[in-house]
């Protein structure tokens, strides 16, 4: 059971600038987040996607997230 | 919990050899995942020829591969060029903004294969898509 607030948290201090929602589609540890971040100019959306599971890897690792998708855009 | 190194090379030839390669839960004909079923059905819509590698039998051992080799430790996961494209919900939108037709060298279909609104405006029940459950 992941703390959404947490994760959102997480990402934004990864990605300092961003927009994120997260949001629980099940179960509580299938999410989705939505990020909107400066940070992925420039990048293919597996590295834009990387950024985010990073930001959350010790979620994962400990198990209080199953999975993630993810919606990355940058900003207009 | 470092990766098999006869298992990893092996991936390696084969993400070599396949110009298109989709590690998926099942097969394209009995997919056992909703996610790899989806990534099959984007696959089928743009016609193009893949090879398809069910993961089930070494789940863990391929987890640890893939982590190795792309950073990405969650199946499906699709390779263009020997270069992890993504997962499910990257490929269905890169199907969407006609990303994946170009990368793949393909026509892009006249309609999305997922377009459950379309469906809902233009009236009537109508059949669902054919689905692959073996």
């Amino acid at each position: 059971m992941a703390d959404l607030d947490e994760i959102r948290r997480m990402i934004e201090v990864a990605l300092p600038g961003a927009e994120v929602e997260v949001l629980d589609e099940g179960g509580g540890d299938h999410l989705r987040a939505v990020v909107a971040a400066p940070q992925f100019e420039g990048l293919s959306r597996i590295d834009q996607h990387r950024l985010v599971r990073a930001a959350v890897k010790e979620r994962f690792d400990d198990g209080s997230i199953h999975a993630l998708s993810v919606k990355s855009s940058v900003p207009d | 919990m470092a990766a098999d190194p006869q298992l990893k090379e092996k991936v390696e030839q084969l993400i070599g050899e396949h110009p298109v390669l989709l590690f998926m839960k099942g097969t394209p004909d009995a997919p056992r995942c909703g996610f790899s079923m989806r990534v099959v059905g984007v696959l089928d819509a743009l016609g193009v020829e893949y090879g398809a590698i069910d993961v089930l039998p070494a789940l863990q051992p391929l987890r640890e591969v893939t982590t190795e080799i792309s950073d990405w430790p969650t199946f499906p996961q699709l390779y263009v060029n020997g270069e992890l494209v993504g997962g499910c919900d990257i490929v269905e939108e890169m199907l969407d903004s006609g990303e994946l037709a170009d990368l793949l060298g393909v026509e892009q279909p006249e309609a999305p294969p997922e377009a459950p609104d379309s469906r809902l405006v233009e009236g009537g029940p109508q059949q669902s898509p054919p689905m692959s459950l073996g």
